[in-house]
């Protein structure tokens, strides 16, 4: 039909290029999991942190010292990095073009996620259990 | 990033204007891209004055009598005007859709062509298809079997039978996949909605035996997550089907396999 | 050979020439048997014709009741009013449940009974026990079998790595001077290069020629372009005067209903609100063959019991049908409906109108597919490398009339006897002798011709001229008054021919070239048309002569033969009918008078 593709690959070898990568359903079983559990999860947060208007720091961290508080701030904490990391990806792979600056993004996207992922937890850790 | 810049030759600019003759009094301004490979020119909208009158209720009627009437040079596919070939699938109006059952009626004030969008033109609105057809090709639509092949008919049931309901229909216009933003911007590694649509036309036939094989094919974060359930696929459909439904019941089988 | 033009040379062993069912199913044939085949196409393969057909596929299963090939058999020679050749009417109908059967493991979605079955309904003219009981004998996949058959044909084509040459358009036959076709010329529509393909068979399912007709069911790309080819080459057409007209074209638009419409129990009715097909055919009604509705509806037309304002159509009923039988067997036509005629059927009745569908003539061929022409007084003379199938061949199986519902079965049966006859006349990459000097310039003269025309008659107007000519003069009902008009009217087109203007000038889609050479294709076929009508005294089948009102078995049970020379000039012979068959499981069914 067109003569005009300077690709000299048949279209089916294009279509099959590299195969299957055999993944992708488990990120959208965690896509799907995280944003359930978000739910609770931040009603719970916002929640905690409209009970805390106009208190001080010290009764905070006490409250984010009672281990309920503490492990549910983990979760979301958790939930909500995992969501943002496969979220991330999604929008790099869809909307920027180009190979090295795609792979640089999804590099960036990988180690920002579990910096700013650790970051948190330490967070939490440091103010519920004073580490 | 997205690239902001069009190609050089993706600019369009005002062409030339066909006027009705005076005496018609029922008259509508068809307003189409016209593209030609040979005078290496940028695109141009040229508009088409039709004596309504005088001219058949769907928008092909319209194109056919341009191409007869005023000019010849107008080139589009088509072929059964009924709605069941899908040669003459176009963007009508803002929406991609078959040019012989879109009437002209449904259009508000112009009426405006391209070519199904994101598509290399050949000529004015007729675009390469070849890489679509390909995808088509690669679900393997055909039926896959290991059990001895019976003396007359697999049997299948009435309830099985159904399920092909709103999928076997499908008429390979490409008006699905062309209107998928996700199709736009991955359509070399996203199969897009018309050739999932197939697949799960045969992952679900249930005489079928290659259910997880397909699914393997299928199983990877382009060729099929790429669906982000925009449901444009599902509103364009001038035959009424939803490819997202089909693309979530595919997800579907995919994580019931896992658990 | 100018210089504008250059071949791409290509050897196969077989060239199949269009993409529809039949040529599907034939390509799918030779590959399947290893040999070299190319499908040369001009639209991609699911957008031929074949997709459009909606009421079923006719094949003696029994899934619904008894039924034996026989009976198929006898009702299809009555259909073809005793025209068709009784070896190939038993070929197709013993070998239809096989090749059903076949289509079904290809994957086609078969709407099914409650056992699981194919699901069968009643079709005009099909009946039990020769002629007793109505069949359900049509297989259907609700009411776009065509489609269905279609889109899994070209799936099994896509599997067996079948290689396709889309919109590429086959401008003629390439002829050595013994008269074996020796290959086809075709020009690629998105490049505008000439392909030469050198093969040592040319298989023909060009399909049919309905646009030679102002108003009919057929698609805009049906231009018999193969038949064309074959007149071209100095072969003839069989049977061209036989036209069938569908009784329920919409009424304006000319999209088809199916007869399933009717076989799921619609009816028709006049003005009166009668059902007037009781009085015409009392034991069959609406299910009479589809000649003898067409001209009944035209008779309460003519005498003023036509509905609507100008009383020209009439009234399809299916609102007395259960709303869910309408969304699970008809859903196709419901949708038509509403989309072309604004009808909601569950309401109200869809309007109407006998309107061009099939060409029961064409190249004839033996019922392995080999095309047959009348030479040295030899009728069943083969033209060696050369084969024709489905709409576009005259095996001849459906005579005078086709039944609804045959011509899907003509396709699949008929398109893989043309596979398995390839298959014996030739070996994969049989060694082909090179082909003459100069082979293949009558296509590019055709072609150049055409594409710097720059006379002062666009190619729509003559189109328009010779389509108005066929649709008034050689209609549903005809008298030797209207045929030579009409014989006028074309001859007066053809005349038209060398004032043709091609405005386009390019060779990339130049589509204002390709529907000048389809143009160029039908206006023979409507010459070969009208002659074979003006000249055939009697009435038959799908042709009525008010003139001659009777059918002349002592006269007339012949095939015409029609050539069509390069002035447009037509000269008629004859075929005799075949009047036995196959085997000795059934004899020769004799003509008696043709009631339903």
């Amino acid at each position: 039909m067109s003569a005009s593709n300077k690709d000299m690959r048949t279209p089916l070898a294009r279509v099959r290029a590299h195969g299957s990568a055999k993944s992708g359903t488990g990120d959208h079983i965690r896509q799907r999991m995280t944003a359930i559990a978000m739910v609770p999860l931040f009603l719970f947060f916002i929640g905690f942190l409209v009970s805390l208007v106009g208190a001080d720091y010290e009764t905070a961290r006490a409250w984010l010292g009672n281990p309920l508080v503490a492990i549910a701030a983990l979760l979301l904490v958790v939930a909500a990095i995992m969501h943002m990391r496969i979220g991330m990806q999604i929008v790099i792979e869809d909307y920027v073009t180009g190979e090295r600056l795609r792979s640089l993004a999804l590099i960036g996207n990988f180690f920002f996620s579990y910096a700013v992922g650790l970051a948190c937890i330490y967070a939490v850790a440091k103010i519920g259990f004073g580490v | 990033m997205v690239q902001f810049r069009l190609p050089k030759n993706s600019t369009m600019s005002e062409g030339k204007t066909f006027k009705a003759s005076p005496d018609a009094k029922n008259v509508k301004r068809f307003r189409v891209y016209r593209w030609s490979p040979d005078d290496g020119k940028n695109p141009t909208i040229d508009t088409y004055e039709v004596d309504l009158d005088k001219c058949g209720p769907m928008v092909l009627d319209a194109l056919i009598k341009i191409k007869n009437e005023i000019d010849q040079t107008l080139t589009f596919r088509r072929s059964c005007r009924e709605g069941i070939c899908g040669s003459c699938a176009m963007n009508i109006d803002g929406a991609n859709t078959l040019a012989c059952t879109k009437g002209i009626d449904e259009v508000k004030g112009d009426v405006k062509i391209y070519p199904l969008p994101h598509m290399p033109v050949i000529k004015d609105l007729v675009p390469d298809l070849t890489n679509f057809y390909a995808q088509h090709a690669f679900i393997e639509p055909w039926l896959q079997t290991k059990s001895p092949t019976p003396e007359k008919e697999w049997r299948q049931s009435h309830e099985d039978r159904e399920k092909l309901d709103g999928l076997y229909e499908c008429i390979l216009c490409a008006c699905c996949s062309t209107s998928c933003p996700s199709y736009w911007w991955n359509g070399d590694r996203y199969l897009g909605p018309a050739a999932l649509l197939q697949a799960y036309r045969w992952l679900i036939d249930s005489r079928d035996e290659a259910t997880g094989e397909r699914l393997d094919d299928l199983e990877d974060p382009f060729r099929l997550y790429r669906c982000h359930t925009i449901m444009n696929c599902a509103k364009t459909c001038p035959k009424g089907l939803n490819p997202a439904k089909a693309i979530a019941e595919i997800k579907k089988m995919m994580v019931e396999r896992q658990a | 050979m100018t210089a504008d033009y250059e071949f791409h040379d290509h050897t196969f062993d077989v060239v199949v020439v269009g993409a529809g069912g039949a040529g599907l199913r034939a390509t799918l044939g030779c590959v399947e048997k290893g040999l070299r085949t190319a499908n040369i196409t001009k639209v991609f393969p699911t957008r031929s014709h074949t997709v459009a057909a909606q009421g079923g596929i006719s094949a003696s299963l029994g899934n619904m009741g008894p039924d034996d090939w026989r009976w198929h058999m006898y009702d299809t020679v009555k259909g073809s009013d005793w025209l068709g050749d009784q070896d190939a009417i038993e070929y197709l109908c013993r070998q239809a449940p096989e090749a059903v059967y076949e289509l079904e493991h290809f994957g086609v979605p078969f709407s099914r009974t409650e056992e699981g079955k194919i699901y069968q309904r009643p079709f005009g003219g099909m009946t039990t026990n020769f002629g007793e009981g109505i069949a359900q004998r049509t297989c259907a996949a609700a009411d776009r079998t065509g489609h269905a058959i279609l889109h899994t044909l070209y799936g099994q084509s896509v599997r067996h790595k079948a290689e396709f040459y889309i919109e590429y358009f086959a401008i003629d036959l390439i002829m050595d001077d013994e008269g074996q076709c020796r290959g086809v010329v075709a020009l690629d529509m998105a490049t505008g290069e000439v392909h030469r393909f050198r093969a040592s068979l040319v298989i023909l399912a060009t399909g049919g020629y309905g646009r030679a007709y102002f108003s009919a069911t057929s698609a805009h790309t049906c231009t018999g372009d193969g038949n064309a080819m074959v007149l071209r080459a100095g072969l003839p057409l069989q049977d061209m005067e036989f036209v069938q007209f569908h009784p329920t074209g919409i009424y304006g638009a000319g999209c088809l209903i199916t007869e399933g419409a009717r076989g799921e129990g619609g009816y028709l009715t006049n003005s009166e609100g009668e059902r007037f097909m009781e009085r015409y055919a009392p034991s069959a009604k609406d299910l009479a063959s589809r000649d003898v509705v067409s001209r009944s509806m035209t008779v309460e037309i003519r005498e003023g019991r036509g509905v609507g304002a100008e009383k020209d159509h009439i009234f399809l009923h299916l609102d007395h049908l259960d709303p869910a039988i309408l969304a699970e067997r008809l859903p196709g036509i419901s949708e038509s409906a509403r989309i072309f005629a604004g009808v909601d059927v569950t309401k109200e009745p869809i309007p109407v109108l006998p309107t061009v569908h099939y060409n029961m003539g064409g190249i004839p061929t033996n019922f392995h597919g080999e095309v047959l022409t009348l030479k040295n007084g030899n009728p069943d003379t083969v033209v060696p490398g050369l084969m024709a199938i489905g709409e576009a061949a005259c095996v001849s199986v459906h005579g005078a009339n086709r039944l609804g519902s045959n011509s899907l079965i003509d396709l699949v049966v008929f398109g893989r006897a043309a596979g398995l006859r390839a298959a014996e006349l030739v070996s994969p990459g049989q060694r082909q002798p090179e082909l003459a000097k100069g082979a293949g310039d009558n296509a590019i003269a055709r072609l150049d011709k055409f594409r710097n025309a720059k006379g002062s008659t666009p190619t729509a107007e003559l189109r328009l001229k010779m389509q108005r000519a066929m649709q008034e003069d050689v209609a549903v009902f005809r008298t030797g008054e209207t045929l030579v008009s009409g014989q006028k009217r074309i001859a007066d087109v053809v005349s038209g021919i060398p004032d043709i203007r091609v405005t386009d000038r390019s060779l990339i889609w130049n589509s204002d070239l390709i529907e000048t050479l389809e143009f160029d294709n039908l206006i023979v076929q409507a010459v070969a048309t009208v002659e074979g009508a003006v000249n055939r005294q009697e009435s038959r089948g799908a042709h009525a002569r008010e003139d001659f009102p009777d059918r002349d078995d002592e006269n007339w049970m012949k095939h015409t033969l029609c050539w069509v020379d390069d002035k447009g000039k037509p000269a008629i012979d004859y075929r005799p009918v075949h009047a036995y068959t196959l085997s000795n499981d059934i004899e020769y069914i004799k003509p008696k008078a043709r009631v339903y």
